[in-house]
């Protein structure tokens, strides 16, 4: 399962590499070196960030942009291995509770700042640190308890449990190194321009319209998979925010901008017939999309409820035709780049009947005049939730399918488009049966975040990730030892029988890998994916005629 | 010469005017100019006190938290201590009374307060916004104006079909929602043709697309306004007297039936102004222009109040500037009125 | 002093026939009507219903305005949606009207007594304040606080077209208080009651059926709008408006998924506006 799964992973990656290589036409001159110069304009369709350090908050459309002038300690390669990047080396102790890394020593950020293992420890006190306001960085190093600089060029991450992670965690953009003199100005300062040793630097951000990077020249530090070292090609990058998809399509094929992403499924078709721009797929890694049944609530309490809408609605369908083909069926909870990625398609098969009898059994034997199952005098309701910014139409429209899918069987599934706010707000409420909410982190300890039951305590905000509820004493072990574990075949064991009780549990239906495409336009080549989180690198970028 | 006897050009939006005779107007001591602009300034600063008190209001009418409400809603997952900092920048344990007040001194002052998910201060914020979507609403009122004239000279000239045909585009032109329109424009004029860019580019070029689709359903709008009084003109005895003097078929368009045609029209520019802050919603955002409409829709996703009161107050201010201009338009363009 | 007088109106205007514009107005509206009360009568089939098989068929004879992205029938959607997309517009019209004929009233009615005189001063500068947060911004800033959904977008549009009503019906009520046919009334001893009701109210509300028809077609493609922005009635209710921005996504590929809607909205807002108009014509006919 593994092995086919990476080799599926390496065939993508070369695959998207050709693809980014190819140019317009076809022309055989257009194999040429990359030269310096050129301004490379990339249109995202994602909210804008509310600020530019990843450090702060940390979601997707900060690590897209980030990725261009901030770098982390590790990366990860295609094939899923950790690789050298800002760390030349790193050993964990022996009894877990340590790991030191040894650090590069011709690096320095844009301000001058060298970086050292001092400048380490101090971002990462910035993470840890509460006025910071960070949630995916602070998450990722709940383990850690503190960074000692053991020598100029040598840092030591004391732990408070082994945290078999933690390399997954540190490739991430969310924990990336920052110039700790740049840390030291207010966050407001530090938000518009953060200091980093990437390839770029923030020139400017115009609100609402774009930000301006341009070459670092005195980069010295790529990832070791990237395909040249020392300063990036272009002149300059314009990111531009674009909300509406139909405009950036339009945008890109008028050759007013570059790159894009959030590309939509009929998009993708419409994109594959035109020989001028190349597509990149990069799903993004943790959680592949699913939907949660809560199983701590009415109806969802009872196991066979929760089986009968599982193998009683079929997705399938729906997801070739509303996504053209380009997103594949999932049966596992993790995305297919995880390489500990278990899936089990036998446990999601439909048969219809079944469902019915199981809903006839669980006593939901009488129907209301709509159609609707009843039991007691109540209707089988389901309410759903659907985060309008998070799901693309063409997965609000499945949700759609999938209610009416749920109506033969009798469930009144229904479906209340929010905002963002009024999302969380039901969710915090536990006003939900089923919901739909992504999760991207590097590497499979995603699940002990969604599925322990530790998940289930909210937070002070209210948020709480476990949102199918699931409580199994025998999943918490298996999860726990897996982050403790060393030993990287028994990490995968564990893994894989943990994934095998979530979804035996009926509390999860996967759909497909969180979808992530990019298009390129004929006038810039080089592009790729960075594998950790798959977001968009122009450092290998450069411009063609 | 002869003063154009009057008729019933301020009908359109009114009523018909009164069939009795008016009570006669006052002259004050205060010369009329410097009365008519303290006027508007009074009524400027009556109508941003009201809207700044109904939102004050409404922040603490919604259910839940205000501290809440003002930095995104029930799921803002904001944490304890930006709620703090919340409540202490809007004093919001104090009495509602010294809340209120100081609320409007911060207003006065011109402190909007912070975007909580721009991260930044409102009033800069609004600085930066403002030109770019005054510039849209100004230039597509002059392009609307210019069509709806346009299209009622044709239609006053060319006779019957010419009527006609004008009257059916404009109720249909002022019966076609913006983003149907965009989109259309856009799979035609961009992707088909190629002649002008999809989204903005900084550029004139790229304002070109955005202003007549903004356009278009107003130009609507005004022409028929526009046409009805024209027609009620050119019925009139005047006009049968300018044209059995030897006037000219344009002549008289221009010198005479044009200003009573305009003045309805001058009359709704305000409201005009006001649809086209409407549509810059939705066309900023899907032509990507920067924008108060596109920086309103997102704060209200985010649901950031700060953020809303400020687009609020800012568009407030413009409406009224506006309708103030389109009053000095019809003193300028009727003599009738500069005469009292 | 200056005296406007009212010219009597020379225009040669042929007999106040029926014209041909105003027949087709009425022969669509007849049909919008029919599609939101029955709208079984002209599309059987059901709206709700979903074939995956069918996805994205164009324009053909099984269904004549080609299906969605999930196999759902247009022509049947777009039926079937007139309901839930008029009634937003007819309801927040009514609110509109509604609202403005009170706030018209106590503004207008009053007379040149001191109590009346703070009414009209205080009403016209809240209208003065409703009228500056124009339509849709009045709409954005409304669901900034209650949240989106089908109930907040009619009252907000609602509240929006209000001011507009109010103006009209306060300059109406204006001049029929002034009218002889009034002061008899009260000469007479009428109670202020029974002159309202029986006097100014029926000649003044006939200037607002009028402005009610051509504001309807507003109303209709502002709570499109809003549905466009997903601010309006949830899925998978078959409201023009969500219909519009579902198929906006797959504009380039299937063409007929934001037409046909679209063309729902301009020909019932068109229609409602030459029928307006009509009656505008035959109102102002009268002696």
């Amino acid at each position: 399962m593994r092995t086919r799964l990476s080799a599926l992973i390496a065939l993508t990656a070369v695959g998207s590499l050709v693809l980014a290589g190819c140019t317009s036409g076809g022309d055989a001159s257009d194999a040429s070196a990359p030269r310096s110069g050129g301004t490379l304009t990339y249109a995202t369709g994602d909210a804008e960030p509310t600020c530019l350090d990843p450090h702060v908050g940390g979601n997707y459309p900060q690590a897209l942009v980030s990725t261009q002038y901030l770098e982390s300690l590790v990366s990860k390669d295609s094939d899923g291995e950790i690789v050298p990047w800002l760390a030349t080396s790193w050993e964990e102790s022996s009894d877990g509770l340590s790991w030191t890394f040894d650090l590069r020593d011709d690096v320095a950020f844009s301000d001058g700042t060298p970086f050292d293992a001092a400048a380490v420890a101090a971002n990462v006190a910035h993470l840890q640190d509460p006025e910071t306001l960070s949630s995916t960085g602070y998450l990722a190093l709940g383990k850690v308890t503190g960074v000692e600089a053991v020598d100029e060029h040598t840092a030591r991450f004391d732990l408070s449990a082994p945290d078999s992670a933690l390399l997954e965690s540190l490739t991430q953009p969310w924990v990336a190194m920052e110039s700790p003199t740049a840390l030291e100005r207010s966050q407001e300062e530090n938000c518009e321009s953060p200091v980093g040793t990437g390839p770029f630097v923030v020139e400017s951000w115009t609100k609402q319209d774009r930000v301006v990077l341009t070459r670092n020249d005195d980069h010295t530090s790529p990832p070791a998979d990237a395909a040249h070292d020392g300063p990036a090609y272009l002149d300059e990058i314009v990111w531009r925010f674009i909300p509406d998809s139909a405009a950036r399509y339009a945008a890109l094929q008028a050759g007013q901008v570059d790159v894009i992403d959030n590309v939509q499924p009929d998009t993708l078709v419409a994109a594959g017939k035109d020989d001028a721009l190349a597509e990149i797929d990069a799903p993004r890694p943790g959680a592949a999309n699913r939907i949660e049944l809560n199983s701590g609530k009415a109806p969802f309490d009872d196991e066979r409820v929760r089986e009968a809408f599982i193998t009683g609605v079929d997705v399938t369908d729906g997801i070739d035709s509303l996504f053209f083909g380009t997103a594949e069926r999932s049966y596992s909870p993790l995305s297919s780049v995880e390489p500990l990625a278990y899936s089990d398609p036998s446990l999601f098969e439909v048969d219809v009947d079944a469902a019915n009898a199981l809903l006839d059994d669980a006593g939901w034997t009488e129907r209301d005049s709509d159609g609707f199952r009843t039991k007691g005098g109540e209707r089988l309701t389901l309410e759903f939730p659907v985060s309008t910014n998070q799901s693309i139409p063409a997965e609000q429209s499945l949700f759609e399918q999938i209610q009416a899918g749920a109506r033969d069987l009798g469930f009144d599934v229904v479906l209340s488009p929010l905002d963002v706010s009024s999302w969380y707000g039901a969710l915090a409420a536990n006003d939900y049966d089923l919901v739909s909410a992504p999760y991207t982190k590097v590497g499979p300890d995603v699940l002990r975040i969604l599925y322990d039951t530790a998940g289930i305590t909210p937070a002070p905000s209210g948020y709480f990730a476990n949102l199918a509820q699931l409580s199994d004493p025998a999943l918490d072990d298996l999860l726990k030892r897996a982050s403790e574990t060393s030993d990287a075949d028994e990490r995968a064991d564990l893994y894989e029988q943990a994934q095998t009780i979530v979804l035996e549990s009926r509390t999860v239906l996967p759909l497909y890998d969180q979808q992530n495409h990019y298009l390129v336009g004929p006038a810039v080549t080089g592009v790729r994916a960075l594998p950790p989180v798959s977001a968009v690198t122009l450092y290998d970028a450069y411009t063609v005629d | 010469m002869t003063r154009t006897p009057s008729t019933e050009a301020d009908g359109a939006v009114d009523g018909p005017t009164e069939a009795t005779v008016p009570e006669p107007r006052r002259r004050g001591v205060v010369p009329a100019p410097l009365r008519w602009v303290t006027g508007r300034l009074v009524g400027a600063v009556v109508v941003l006190w009201a809207v700044a008190t109904l939102i004050f209001f409404a922040i603490r009418l919604v259910p839940g938290d205000p501290a809440e409400a003002i930095l995104g809603g029930p799921g803002s997952q904001a944490s304890a201590e930006a709620l703090a900092l919340v409540r202490e920048q809007y004093g919001l344990d104090d009495p509602l009374v010294v809340q209120y007040l100081a609320q409007l001194g911060r207003l006065v002052v011109g402190d909007l307060g912070t975007s909580y998910s721009l991260r930044t201060d409102v009033s800069g914020l609004l600085l930066e916004q403002l030109p770019g979507t005054v510039l849209l609403a100004v230039l597509s009122l002059v392009v609307a104006w210019a069509l709806a004239l346009g299209t009622a000279w044709w239609a006053t000239l060319g006779g019957r079909t010419a009527a006609a045909v004008s009257s059916s585009l404009e109720i249909v032109a002022s019966a076609v929602p913006h983003f149907w329109l965009a989109g259309v424009l856009v799979l035609v004029l961009s992707t088909q043709l190629g002649w002008l860019p999809p989204v903005s580019t900084g550029t004139p070029v790229g304002i070109v697309l955005p202003v007549v689709t903004l356009a278009i359903p107003v130009a609507g709008f005004l022409g028929q306004v526009t046409r009805d009084s024209l027609l009620d003109a050119a019925a009139a005895p005047f006009a049968l007297t300018a044209r059995a003097r030897g006037e000219s078929r344009s002549g008289l368009f221009r010198r005479h039936l044009l200003r009573h045609a305009a003045l309805p029209g001058l009359a709704l520019s305000g409201w005009a102004f006001g649809s086209l802050l409407s549509g810059a919603v939705v066309v900023e955002s899907i032509f990507a222009r920067p924008g108060l409409g596109r920086t309103l829709l997102q704060a209200v996703t985010l649901r950031d109040i700060p953020l809303v009161t400020g687009v609020a107050l800012a568009s407030a201010l413009a409406y009224v500037v506006v309708v103030a201009l389109g009053d000095l338009a019809e003193r300028a363009v009727d003599p009738r009125e500069r005469a009292a | 002093m200056t005296v406007i007088a009212e010219l009597p109106r020379v225009r040669s205007r042929a007999r106040a026939r029926v014209r041909p514009p105003e027949v087709a107005a009425a022969i669509v509206l007849g049909a919008v009507v029919l599609a939101a009360v029955a709208p079984q009568l002209l599309a059987p089939g059901d709206p709700l219903a979903v074939s995956p098989v069918d996805a994205f068929s164009p324009p053909g004879l099984a269904h004549p305005f080609g299906t969605d992205e999930s196999g759902r029938g247009i022509w049947t959607r777009v039926v079937h949606g007139t309901g839930a997309s008029l009634s937003i517009g007819a309801m927040a019209t009514l609110i509109g009207t509604a609202l403005g004929v009170v706030l018209g009233v106590a503004a207008g009615f009053g007379g040149g007594r001191l109590p009346g005189r703070i009414a009209d001063a205080g009403v016209s500068r809240l209208l003065e304040v409703l009228f500056a947060l124009p339509g849709l911004l009045l709409a954005l800033v409304v669901i900034a606080f209650t949240g989106p959904g089908a109930v907040p977008a009619t009252i907000a549009v609602g509240l929006a077209t209000a001011p507009g009503y109010a103006r009209i019906v306060r300059s109406q009520v204006v001049r029929v208080r002034r009218s002889a046919m009034v002061e008899a009334a009260v000469v007479l001893g009428r109670r202020p009651g029974t002159v309202l009701l029986r006097h100014v109210l029926p000649n003044a509300l006939a200037p607002v059926v009028v402005l009610a028809t051509l504001g309807l077609g507003q109303a209709v493609v502002w709570a499109s709008s809003l549905s466009y922005l997903g601010l309006g009635a949830p899925p998978p209710a078959p409201e023009w408006g969500a219909m519009l921005s579902a198929g906006r996504t797959y504009s380039t590929t299937a063409w007929w998924m934001t037409v046909f809607p679209g063309l729902a909205v301009v020909v019932t807002a068109a229609s409602a506006t030459v029928l307006g108009r009509a009656l505008a014509r035959r109102g102002s006919e009268l002696p």
